[in-house]
C-alpha cells in the first residue's frame, strides 16, 4: 500500500512539472489583459503557435510604442497577453477561456480556431460578457447561433458561406472555361467536382456554401461525390478511393492543416488522382508549403493572406512588413490564422483606445461601431468594421496555384483570382485528366 | 465489373496496409501482457517515439528511411527495457491499479517530453520510392507499400524464429505459459519480462518508422488511436496470442475501410468497435484465445 501510495504521488508530481510547460507574457502593473486561445498542443498546434506568435508580436509593436491610450486613466497602458491553451479540444477551449475569464480576469478575447471548439466555449464567454474577437473559426454559427447571447462576439475571419461561395464561383469560372477550351466540350457541360470534408461545423458549413452557391448562381457544376471524415483523420486512402472511382474534374476539401498534408500526399502519390485540387484558407501556413512537397503543384488554395504571396494593392507594403518582423522576431513566416489574430490583438486596442475605458459593455459598443483601416488582409472597403446583424467583418479573398519553386525546392503560391489582384493566369497541367461523366 | 473488382482489390491493399502497421503495434503489445500480464496503456507512445527516431535520424544522415528501421527498433528495445525496469517492475505483482496508473501518466511523460524534445508541430518524411507505383490488372500497388507489407512479414518471421528456434525464445514462451513453473525450471522471468517489454517496444519502433514513410504525419499527440485500435486488435485476436493479434490486425485494418467505402468515414472507428463488440460475444476470449487465460 506504501508503495502503491509513493508511486502514485511520484507520478503526480512528474506529470505537475510537465504540465507546467506554459507560457504568459510578464505582468506588469496594470495592463490591458487579451486572452489569447489558441491551440497550443493537440493536432492544431502548428497553427497555435502561429497564431501565439502572432498575437505576441502585436502586443509588442504596439507596447513598443507606449501602448494603448486609456481616457479614463488618462495614460497609456501596456498589453498584457495571456495563454489559452485549447489543446485543440471542446473541452480544452472550455477549461482554457473559464481560467482566463475567472482567474486572469482578461479584458478581451482574442483568436479561437476550429467552429467546433470555438463554439463550445462560447457559452462561457457570453455568460460572463467579455468582448471575444473570434480570428481562427469560420463557421457563420459562432455569432449566429440564437441558444446563446453571442453580442458580445466578433467574428473576424471570412465565414464558410463567404469562402464556400467565392471558391465555387472561381471553380465555376475559371477552372471550368480551362477545362472546356483546352478539351472542346461545349459550354453547357457540367463541371464534375467531389467535395471531402471534414465532419464538424467548418466542413459542413462549406459544403453547404459550395450547394448553395450552385443552385443560387446556376453554375454548370454538378457534386458527384461528397465524403466526410472525422476531426483529426491522418488515412484518407479508401475516400480517395471512391473519389476516384466518382471520377471528379476537381476535388474540394475542407479540412486543416493536418488533415490536408497527408490528403494531398496520398491522393496524389498513392491513388493517382489527376485532378485539380482546392485546400480551404486555413492551410495557407508555411508548414503547408513544406509538407505537400511536388504533389501540391497547380493545385489551387483559398487565401486571404499568404507568407509567400504579396498582392498587389493596398495592402502591399503592410504585408511586406509584418512578413518581415515576424520573420526577425521567430526566424519563420507566419501564416494565415496568425495574420488574422495579429490584426485581432491590433482591433482589440483600437476598440479599447475608442471606448476610452476596458469596461465590458463599453469596449463591445466600441467594437460594434469600429471604422478601422484594413492591415495586412485585404477586406472589402479596405476597411475592417463589423456587420450590424451578425458582427461579421468581411473580406476581400484570392485563389491562389501552387508553383514548383526550384530556388526553394517547394511550391509557392501565384494569385489568380481575382483579376484586380492576380499574379498570373490559371494553369491546367499536363498531366490533368478530364472526369467523364 | 472488372471495373469494380479493381476498386475492391484497391481498398483491400489499403486495408492490408493500415492492417500491417496495427499487426507490429498489436504484437508487441500481446508479447508484453502475455509474459507479464501487464496492460501498457503507453503502447501507442512507443510508436510515435518510434516516427520521431526515424525523422531525427532521417533529418541527420538523410539515409533511406527504411533502413533506419534498423536504428528505431534498437533505440526502442532499450527504451522498453528502461521503461520495464524503472516504471513496470518496481509496481509488479502490487495491483492492477498500479499498473493502470503508471501506463496512464507514461502517456503524458511520453507526450510532454517528446513536445519538448521535438517541438509538437507535425512532421512528415517523404519516401525515396514515392513516385514509383506497379498497376497490375488496373490496380495500383504504391511501392512504398509493398516493402511495408514485406517488411512486416519479415519482422514477424523474426520474431517467430526467434520465439520457436531460440533458447531465449522458448524461455519467454514458457514465461508466458506458466510464470511459477518457468521460475521452477531455472528461468529468469525478471529477465524474460525486461526482454519481453524490450522486444515490444521495438516492434512498435518499427510500426513508427513504416508509418512516417507511408506518407503519415505525426507529432508527439498521434499515439492514442493507433493504441486505441492495438487494444481492440488484442482482445479480438485473443489475449496473449500472437497469431490473435496478427489474424485480428488484418482483419481490423480490412473491415475499417470496407466500413469507409461502405458507409462513409464517420463510421470507420464505430463499425471496428462493432466488430469487437461482435467476436466478444460469440467469442468472448477472441478469435485465438483460450479459456481461463
Amino acid at each position: 500500500m506504501k508503495a502503491e501510495l509513493v508511486s502514485i504521488a511520484l507520478l503526480l508530481v512528474i506529470l505537475a512539472l510537465f504540465a507546467g510547460c506554459t507560457g504568459e507574457q510578464a505582468s506588469q502593473g496594470t495592463n490591458l489583459k487579451i486572452g489569447v486561445v489558441a491551440s497550443l498542443t493537440g493536432p492544431a498546434s502548428t497553427t497555435g503557435k502561429d497564431v501565439w506568435q502572432s498575437a505576441v508580436l502585436a502586443a509588442d509593436q504596439i507596447n513598443a510604442k507606449g501602448g494603448v491610450f486609456v481616457k479614463d486613466l488618462n495614460r497609456k497602458v501596456q498589453i498584457q497577453l495571456v495563454q489559452g491553451d485549447d489543446a485543440s479540444t471542446r473541452e480544452g477551449g472550455q477549461t482554457a477561456v473559464s481560467r482566463m475569464i475567472a482567474q486572469d480576469n482578461v479584458d478581451l478575447l482574442v483568436g479561437g480556431f476550429s467552429s467546433a471548439v470555438v463554439s463550445a466555449h462560447e457559452s462561457i464567454v457570453a455568460d460572463h460578457g467579455v468582448p471575444y474577437i473570434i480570428t481562427g473559426a469560420s463557421s457563420p454559427i459562432v455569432t449566429r447561433r440564437t441558444d446563446i447571447n453571442t453580442s458580445y462576439m466578433f467574428h473576424h475571419a471570412p465565414t464558410t458561406d463567404a469562402s464556400g461561395s467565392a471558391t465555387t464561383l472561381f471553380i465555376g469560372d475559371t477552372i471550368r472555361s480551362a477545362i472546356d477550351q483546352k478539351f472542346g466540350y461545349p459550354a453547357d457541360r457540367p463541371l464534375r467536382l467531389s467535395v471531402i470534408y471534414q465532419d464538424s461545423p467548418y466542413g459542413k458549413g462549406q459544403l453547404d456554401a459550395i450547394k448553395n452557391t450552385i443552385n443560387a448562381s446556376h453554375l454548370a457544376m454538378t457534386v458527384v461525390s461528397e465524403n466526410a471524415f472525422t476531426m483529426g483523420e491522418s488515412d484518407y486512402r479508401t475516400i480517395l478511393t471512391g473519389v476516384k472511382k466518382a471520377d471528379p474534374d476537381v476535388v474540394y476539401v475542407a479540412a486543416f492543416l493536418n488533415e490536408q498534408t497527408p490528403l494531398m500526399n496520398q491522393a496524389r502519390r498513392d491513388v493517382g488522382l489527376d485532378k485539380i485540387f482546392i485546400a480551404v484558407e486555413p492551410n495557407d501556413d508555411p508548414a503547408y508549403y513544406s509538407g505537400i512537397g511536388r504533389y501540391g503543384e497547380y493545385s489551387i488554395i483559398q487565401s486571404r493572406f499568404s507568407p509567400y504571396a504579396i498582392p498587389g494593392g493596398s495592402t502591399a507594403a503592410t504585408v511586406t512588413s509584418f512578413i518581415s518582423d515576424y520573420d526577425a522576431k521567430f526566424h519563420g513566416y507566419p501564416g494565415m490564422m496568425g495574420a488574422a489574430t495579429y490584426e485581432g490583438v491590433y482591433i482589440a486596442a483600437q476598440a479599447v483606445e475608442n471606448a476610452g475605458t476596458t469596461d465590458k459593455a463599453k469596449v463591445r459598443d466600441a467594437l460594434a461601431s469600429l471604422q478601422m483601416p484594413q492591415m495586412v488582409e485585404a477586406m472589402q472597403g479596405q476597411t475592417i468594421s463589423f456587420s450590424p446583424d451578425f458582427r461579421e467583418s468581411s473580406f476581400s479573398l484570392d485563389m491562389e496555384q501552387l508553383v514548383w519553386d526550384d530556388a526553394v525546392n517547394q511550391t509557392r503560391p501565384k494569385i489568380v483570382w481575382p483579376a484586380s489582384l492576380k499574379e498570373r493566369d490559371f494553369v491546367l497541367p499536363d498531366w490533368f485528366v478530364p472526369g467523364k461523366g | 465489373m472488372a471495373g469494380d473488382l479493381q476498386f475492391l482489390l484497391q481498398v483491400l491493399l489499403w486495408g492490408l496496409y493500415a492492417g500491417c502497421i496495427y499487426i507490429l503495434l498489436a504484437t508487441g503489445l500481446n508479447l508484453i501482457f502475455g509474459v507479464m500480464k501487464i496492460v501498457n496503456f503507453a503502447h501507442g507512445q512507443l510508436l510515435m517515439i518510434g516516427a520521431y527516431v526515424t525523422f531525427t535520424f532521417y533529418a541527420i544522415s538523410g539515409w533511406n528511411p527504411y533502413v533506419l528501421i534498423a536504428a528505431s527498433f534498437p533505440i526502442l528495445v532499450l527504451a522498453g527495457v528502461t521503461i520495464e525496469r524503472a516504471c513496470f517492475r518496481p509496481i509488479l505483482g502490487t495491483g492492477k491499479l498500479n499498473e493502470i496508473f503508471i501506463s496512464i501518466g507514461l502517456i503524458y511523460i511520453l507526450e510532454n517530453a517528446a513536445a519538448l524534445l521535438w517541438t509538437d508541430e507535425w512532421r512528415e518524411i517523404h519516401s525515396p520510392y514515392e513516385s514509383l507505383a506497379v498497376t497490375v490488372a488496373g490496380v495500383r500497388f504504391p511501392v512504398d507499400y509493398l516493402i511495408i507489407i514485406v517488411l512486416t512479414v519479415v519482422t514477424l518471421c523474426g520474431l517467430w524464429a526467434f520465439l520457436r528456434k531460440t533458447r531465449l525464445g522458448r524461455a519467454v514462451r514458457a514465461t508466458s505459459q506458466n510464470r511459477n513453473a518457468a521460475m521452477l525450471m531455472g528461468i529468469n522471468v525478471e529477465k524474460m519480462d525486461m526482454l519481453s517489454f524490450g522486444i515490444g517496444a521495438g516492434l512498435a519502433g518499427a510500426a513508427g518508422t513504416l508509418w512516417v514513410v507511408s506518407g503519415q504525419v505525426f507529432n508527439p499527440y498521434m499515439g492514442s488511436i493507433p493504441a486505441i485500435k492495438a487494444f481492440a486488435i488484442v482482445i479480438i485476436g485473443g489475449l496473449g496470442s500472437i497469431p490473435g493479434a496478427i489474424a485480428g490486425g488484418l482483419i481490423y485494418g480490412v473491415v475499417e475501410n470496407f466500413a469507409i467505402l461502405s458507409l462513409g468515414a464517420a463510421w470507420k472507428d464505430a463499425i471496428s468497435f462493432l466488430l469487437l463488440i461482435i467476436v466478444l460475444v460469440i467469442r468472448p476470449t477472441g478469435i485465438f484465445g483460450e479459456s481461463g487465460e
